[in-house]
Order: C-alpha cells, then structure tokens, then sequence
C-alpha cells in the first residue's frame, strides 16, 4: 500500500499542479483593461473616501472627489501662480458694491444638472441662481456642515436663519435677508460686514452647487449619489476601492485656458489651449492606503501620476533633486511644488511661563529645522522662517529669521538670560502631540535638541480627538501641529495668532499680542493691494521675531508623471483639474513597452 | 436532549450575550474614547457648533437613555449611519464582506486541506526524512512575517514577473479571481506553517493508539486506516480549529486588503476606532458577537456527529 501511495503522490502532484496552473492562468486573464482608444485616467488615492456630499467635504481626498462632479461659482485658473480666481459657474466675477458688503453673480445660463433618476424623465435640468441660494442655505441649516465656519457671521442673517432652523421656527424655504436670489440667473449676498476673503467661499467644495431634487430624492443616500454640473459623471463608487467617473456628455462649453506663463508654454502646457474640456473620456481613482502598491502600480505603468513616498524617495530622486537616469529612460517626469502650509510646535501663551521672550527664543534656536527636514522629510521641505509660506502675498523671499535653530552656544545665553542657566529652574515641559509614529519620532527628536540646553521634555501621544480637545481646553504646554491652507490668502494663517481667535477657537496657542491684533484687524476689510501686502509682511517679520511658536518647514510635494500624461500642472487646491489633463495615446503605447 | 430545543437554547444565549457586549463597548467608550465631534466638524469646528452636533448625535443625553438605545439597535440590526463617513453601517458591512469572503474562504479552505493533507502524510511517515524536511519547511515558513510575505509576493509575482495584479479588486464572478489569487496565495503560505504543524501533533497522538494497531492487524488498507480512524478521531480538535477561525474569516485581513486594495471588512474597526466612530465600533461588535455564538453552536452540533459519545445538554 505504501509503495501504492508513493507512486501516486508524484502523478497526482504532476497533475493537480498542471490543472492548478491552467486555471489561475485563465482567471488571472479575466481582469478588466481599458478600451482600445479610449483616453483613461487612472489615478491613485491614498485614502478611503468618506463621501461625496459638498457640505461634509474637508478632507483633500474627498474634496477632490466632490470637484470632480460638482462646481462652484469661481475657481482658480489652473496655470497662473499666484493663484487668481475666475468665473466658474458664474459669468463674470461678481459686482461688489456697499463698500465690500453687497455681492451679486450672474449666472451662467445653459448649465445643466448631469442627467440622473431624480429629475422628470431622468434628464438633468438647468442650473439656476436659486440653486445656488439653496446649497448655501444647507450648510447654514445643518449643524454637521464642515464649511460653516467660512460663512458663519459673514451673511447678513445667516446665523439667525441657522438659531430658527435649530429651534423648529425656520425651514429650507425661509428666507435670507443676505441670501436671494434676484432673478433667474442673479444671486446676491449681502454681507454684515466688508470681508474681503468671501470670494475664496465661491471656490470652496462646500458651496458649491447641488439640485435640491437629488438631495430629497436621495435623502442620506445623497452622499453616494453626486449630480452636478461638473465635467465628469460618477459611474461607480466604491469608497474603499475605486472610483470611476466618465466625460459628462451635456457638460457646458468650457475651454482649456490659453493663458499661462512663459515656463508654461515651455513645458507644453499652452498645447491643447482652446479645446473643449474634459480632455479625457474616463477617470478611474485607485484607492489603497499603502504606498508599495501605489508605487509598484505606478512603475509598471498602471498610474499615470504618483506621489512619491517617502521611503522610495531616494531611490528615485538624487541629491540634487532631478530624477534618476532609470525613471527618466522611462519618460517620468518630476514635478516639484511647494505646499501651501506651515508646520509648527506651538507654546502654550497661557502658560506665564512662555510670557518669557527669551526662553521661546532659546527653544527655537537649540532647535534644528534642518535634521528634521531630513530626518521626517527627505530634505524635500522648505525650512519656515515665519507663519506665511511660499507662493502667497506676505511671504518675505530670501527672509533670514535669526531665531530658527541650530545655535545651541545663543540658545544656551538667551536661557541663562532667561533666567534658567543650564534650564535649572524650568519644570519639565511637556509636548503634545498626535499619536503617529512620524509624530512620535519628531516629538522624540525635539526633546533630544532640547537635551542640549538642559530643558527637560516629556513627548505626550494622544489620539487625534484627544489631542483637538487639550487644545482647545488649553491644557498643552506645547504642543505640535500643522497648518494646511483653506485658501490661498496670508489672512488664513494669520488669523492663527489673532488674540480675539484663542482656544477653542484657530488660535489654539493663545497669543494675544496687542500690536498684532491691531494689524491683524487693519487687513480684514482689505482686498488684495500693495498696502495690504505690506501690512502681511510687516506680521510676517513680527511672527518671526517674537515667536509665538518654533517654526518647522513649509512641505514640498514631489510628484511623477509619466511621460504619456499631458498638462499636469500641480495645483493646491487640486478640485476638478482631472478635466485638464490628457493622454498620449501614441506615446503611452511607445513608452509601455519599456515597462 | 432534543436538537432542536437545544438549538433554542442556545439561541437565547444571545441576549445576555449582547446586552453584556454592548455594555461592555458603551462603558469603554464613554470612559476610554474622546469627544467625536472635535474629528467630525474639524479644525475650524466652534463650542455652538460643537454643542450642536452633541446634541444632534444624542451624546448630550443621560447615559441609560444613550444606551437603550445602543442595546435597542442591536437587537433590531439597525445600525444607522457612521458618524465618520455617513454611510450606512450595514451597507459599509454588506459592502466589505463579500470581497473579504472572496478572499479568506477559498484561502482558509485550500490551506485547511492542504495542511490536513500534508499532515496525515508526514505522521504516515513519522521520523523520516520525509517528515523532517516538512516540519523544517513548516518551522521556516512560520519564520518570516507575515509582511515579508505580502512584499515579496507583490514585488515578483506582481510587478517582475507580471503574473498577478499588483492590487485592486472587481466586483463580480469572475472578476474578482484574478485579484484574489495573490493575496489568497500567501494567506495559505502563512497559515501553512502553524497548521500544518498543529494537525501533525493531532494526527500523532492519535497514529499510536491502540485501535489504529488493532485496524492495522485486521488488515485494514493504510488509506482506511487514515481517514477512517486516524482522522475521524482527530476531527474534535479540528473542528474547535477550524469553527473558532471562521468568525474571522468575515472580519477580512487587515495586511492582505490594505496592501492588495481589496475593500473588505479588514480595516473597518480600525478605522472605525481611530475615527472614534461609536456607531461603527458597536455594530461590528455586535455582528462579531452573533456569529461567534452561531459557529459555537454549529461546533456543538457537530461534535455530535463526529463523535456519538458526545450528548448535547
């Protein structure tokens, strides 16, 4: 019987094998390929989408997932930098009048709604200013609305409209007094006061316009069921898995800009200038969570584009920052753009004990921006030297803040000075911080610079809420946290250490200098001019020299593209450009067979 | 004892089952986690706003009110919405276990017979080279982490060599096979190891029993011996193995989705925990009690019928 077995072990092995092979072979022939022809994005997102209801959009990945379907009144033009915001949905850009408080859009006529189940006979409707009056009126009524904090005040009986709505005495029929609209394609706000930055609101996913059909149609489900105006139509939605939307056929007519830089024309970006957008047919958004797939997808020429992360970064891109001779044989292309954010350790100014000028200065100098932008960074991040970060009006070019570390043989002086020789005297001084291991790490990596001098750290991780809810209560001695920009305007960081804004509210290290606040109230009913400009970098130089917090860097996004995608352009607030980009087909085919 | 009543017993357990579970997550909750509202409105969230939404999500209620309500739904399975993504908590649960299922159960099934296979075969062969070079293997591939698994298999199989999806998943037969078998492949190599090793231990304990010498002197065939005897005695263990691993099978893998894109249940309570994202968390909890107490009713029910000496009671 053994000799039996024996026997049959092999053929058995030999045979199952061969069948086992065949089959997965065959199986593995049934994935899914585009269509010959057929310009396909595909995109990766490195994580899961929580929805695509405008008002609950803050988050980057989800707000571009809104701005592929939907849209808002203004957007920024795609090339031009610094941004410059135009007429989207609108006609023109609006009249303001009453000295900044009255703002009134023209619409622009023939819009239409993506055809969907929820209007009469499945075809999408037009768009018309009274619909834009009721998609701000949601975030209004809706307590859970992200974007309330943008409008809150602001519109002249918003906040009443919101109490009577709370309480039962108001519904979404109720007027505005600041919120009308005049006539079919004419919407007005009024404001309670001149607030220059209202226009970035147009631009924001929050606002942007939605069909009160779909909203009651699909009541909570409308968070799965986009319908909007925009250059793309959802298809298929599977939020931990992939998106794929296609070209919207009743999309307006929308060109591709034909104005950009000198660099851009270079670059190629000017080609398709004139052509009607979207420039692709289809969209297909590959979420995963980790970076290995992303970056074994990409390589083998699955993605189009691709972040590169931070483990893969030296192997790709050398010291002097350009490609590696490997990826560009490929074609890649690198893309370098500064983000529009700051990151920062903050001191607790209700703490008496950070009233002392000199000891924050000491702390920031036994600092060393420098080691930690290549330790956390990949060197790829610019080292702060004040609130405000490239790429906006207010940031001082070539600006030297004489405080940012390293010079531990100062620091050391300044806390003697301070009155704490060798930190003798100073309690153990503890640092908050979210509960991520890269967060942990730069919390380690401070209290060893701060070793240096003798000031004792203790590195506190919390979870997220946790960490939110001891900064807005104050109960952080300093804390860590970063900065990412609403819209492109120096009053969006500023307004971080405007006294009036402490705890709970955006000034969570509660500075309250007087001088500071004072500028900071002479530009809130400024639009952009050089006076204005003028008064952002003399905050900038005073951000820098008292310190109200130890600057970290302003990050940098590298990015690559293969050599087949047309007209990537990064942009900060990336909602809806998926409609500029484009493929080469031809070269796509060429390219490939280098993969 | 009747089957049936025993059933009905059994199935009645499940109320002080989920009334201690849903005590149990409600109290930690509300003891361990944060505030949600500071997650859910945001960096720019205000204290009205922040008032507004408690109340909104009935956390300004008393505590015994709050969880009624929480036992209420989990009787009822109506879960509402996840605070975090506002989806509907059975449709996210829906959603993600078909792809884990597709994933987990053909694996678990292949590596289950593989490694009881394998392991009749070595105690069969107890001692000889045979055997050593197996529980070498077995030793070697418990050895590396399951990561270094995932890593490489995804770098050669499915980037150099090209012979499998590097990640993603589509819905439907057959679409999803070749996005599975990658993942599936190496969830039956890491399992290979401890199973294989555990059901040798079984299968030895039970080769040098005297009933096996006795079937053998009456002449029995080794096949028969095998799977007659040998197994059959050793399916107690098997089946407590096997019933105690399916209730996972539906929670997905956490490694194998995240890094595969496969949008299973696998990181739902993870996600669901550090959005503190009670609803989420409760209805999980729930879902993971009942089938648990389902699988430890069907493991009872067979014992019975791979083993007459044992009485339900």
């Amino acid at each position: 019987m053994k000799e039996k077995m024996k026997k049959s072990i092999p053929f058995f092995t030999l045979a199952s094998s061969f069948l086992l092979s065949g089959a997965i072979f065959f199986l593995v022939s049934c994935a899914k390929k585009d269509k010959a022809g057929e310009k396909v994005l595909h995109l990766p997102v490195s994580a899961k989408i929580k929805g695509m209801d405008p008002i609950y959009t803050n988050d980057r990945y989800s707000v571009n997932a809104v701005g592929r379907v939907y849209e808002g009144l203004l957007s920024y033009h795609y090339l031009k930098r610094p941004f410059v915001l135009e007429p989207n949905l609108a006609l023109a850009m609006p009249q303001v009048q009453d000295g900044g408080k009255t703002y009134t859009f023209k619409l622009r006529p023939g819009v239409l709604f993506h055809d969907d189940k929820c209007f009469p006979g499945g075809k999408g409707r037009e768009m018309v200013a009274q619909d834009v009056v009721y998609s701000f009126k949601r975030t209004i009524a809706n307590p859970k609305a992200l974007g309330w904090w943008v409008i809150d005040g602001k519109i002249a009986g918003g906040n009443d409209f919101r109490e009577k709505v709370a309480k039962g005495k108001a519904t979404m029929e109720s007027p505005i007094e600041g919120l009308k609209a005049l006539d079919r394609y004419t919407v007005q706000f009024k404001l309670t006061e001149p607030f220059p930055q209202f226009l970035y609101a147009f631009a924001m996913t929050f606002f942007f316009v939605v069909p009160h059909e779909a909203v009651k149609h699909y009541g909570e489900e409308f968070i799965n069921h986009p319908v909007g105006t925009g250059p793309f139509t959802l298809k298929e939605f599977k939020r931990t898995n992939r998106i794929v939307l296609h070209k919207n056929p009743t999309f307006r007519k929308k060109l591709y800009p034909s104005e950009g830089t000198p660099e851009d024309r270079k670059e190629g970006l000017l080609a398709d200038a004139g052509k009607q957008l979207p420039l692709v047919d289809k969209l297909v958004i590959h979420i995963n969570v980790e970076s290995q797939p992303r970056w074994l997808s990409f390589q083998a020429g699955k993605l189009d584009l691709l972040e590169i992360p931070k483990d893969n970064f030296d192997t790709v891109v050398t010291p002097s920052r350009n490609l590696s001779p490997k990826m560009k044989k490929k074609g890649i292309k690198l893309h370098i753009t500064p983000a529009l954010d700051v990151t920062y350790t903050a001191f607790q100014h209700k703490n008496k004990l950070f009233s002392n000028l000199k000891l924050r200065r000491a702390m920031s100098l036994a600092n060393d921006p420098h080691i930690s932008n290549n330790l956390f960074y990949s060197s790829t991040a610019l080292v702060a030297q004040s609130i405000i970060p490239p790429g906006i009006a207010g940031f001082i070019s070539g600006f030297k803040n004489q405080w940012v570390g390293p010079d531990v043989k100062r620091a050391k002086k300044l806390l003697a000075e301070a009155g704490y020789p060798g930190g003798k005297g100073l309690p153990v001084i503890t640092f908050d911080t979210s509960a991520s291991t890269v967060s942990r790490q730069i919390g380690e990596f401070f209290k060893k610079r701060m070793d240096l001098i003798g000031i004792k750290v203790q590195v506190i991780t919390n979870p997220w809420p946790e960490l939110q809810k001891k900064i807005q209560t104050a109960q952080t001695m300093i804390h860590s946290l970063a900065w990412g920009a609403d819209y492109p305007d120096a009053h969006n960081f500023l307004q971080l250490l405007y006294g009036p804004n402490k705890a709970p509210g955006s000034n969570g290290s509660n500075y309250n200098d007087p001088e500071f606040n004072q500028l900071f109230e002479s530009i809130r009913t400024l639009h952009d001019s050089p006076e204005r400009t003028k008064l952002y970098e003399k905050m900038y130089k005073i951000a820098a020299d008292r310190l109200p917090w130890i600057y970290g860097v302003h990050r940098q996004s590298f990015i690559m593209t293969q050599g087949w995608l047309k007209n990537f352009k990064k942009m900060e607030f990336e909602q809806g450009t998926e409609q500029y980009l484009s493929i080469d087909l031809e070269k796509k085919k060429q390219l490939q067979a280098h993969f | 004892m009747n089957i049936w009543i025993y059933i009905l017993r059994r199935t009645l357990y499940i109320i002080p089952i989920l009334v201690g579970v849903t005590f149990l997550i409600f109290v930690l909750f509300h003891l361990v986690a944060g505030d949600p509202t500071y997650l859910l409105l945001g960096k720019h969230a205000s204290v009205s706003q922040m008032e507004a939404l408690r109340t909104e999500l009935g956390l300004d209620r008393p505590w015994f009110v709050q969880y009624w309500d929480v036992l209420k739904s989990s009787f009822t399975f109506d879960f509402g919405r996840s605070w975090a993504s506002k989806q509907n908590i059975l449709d996210m649960v829906k959603q993600g276990a078909i792809p884990s299922l597709t994933l987990t159960l053909p694996a678990f099934i292949i590596g289950l017979f593989l490694s009881i296979a394998i392991s009749l075969f070595v105690s069969f062969h107890r001692g000889k080279p045979i055997d050593r070079v197996v529980v070498f293997i077995t030793v070697a591939l418990m050895s590396f982490p399951s990561l270094a698994y995932i890593l490489f298999g995804q770098y050669f199989f499915g980037y150099k060599w090209g012979l499998f999806e590097i990640s993603g998943y589509e819905f439907g037969f057959p679409y999803f096979i070749p996005y599975v078998i990658l993942p599936g492949m190496i969830w039956v190599a890491v399992s290979l190891g401890p199973d294989v090793r555990f059901f040798r231990t079984l299968m030895l304990d039970e080769i040098y029993q005297d009933y096996v010498r006795t079937a053998r002197s009456k002449g029995m065939t080794e096949r028969a011996v095998l799977f007659k005897h040998v197994l059959k005695n050793a399916m107690i263990p098997i089946i407590t193995h096997v019933m105690n691993q399916i209730p996972f099978l539906f929670l997905g893998s956490l490694l194998l989705e995240s890094f595969f894109g496969i949008p299973g249940l696998g990181s739902l309570i993870l996600e669901a925990l550090n959005n503190n994202d009670f609803p989420t968390i409760k209805a999980m909890a729930v879902l993971i009690a009942v089938i648990y107490t389902f699988f430890n009713l069907v493991m009872d029910i067979l014992y019975t019928v791979v083993d007459p000496r044992v009485r339900l009671g």
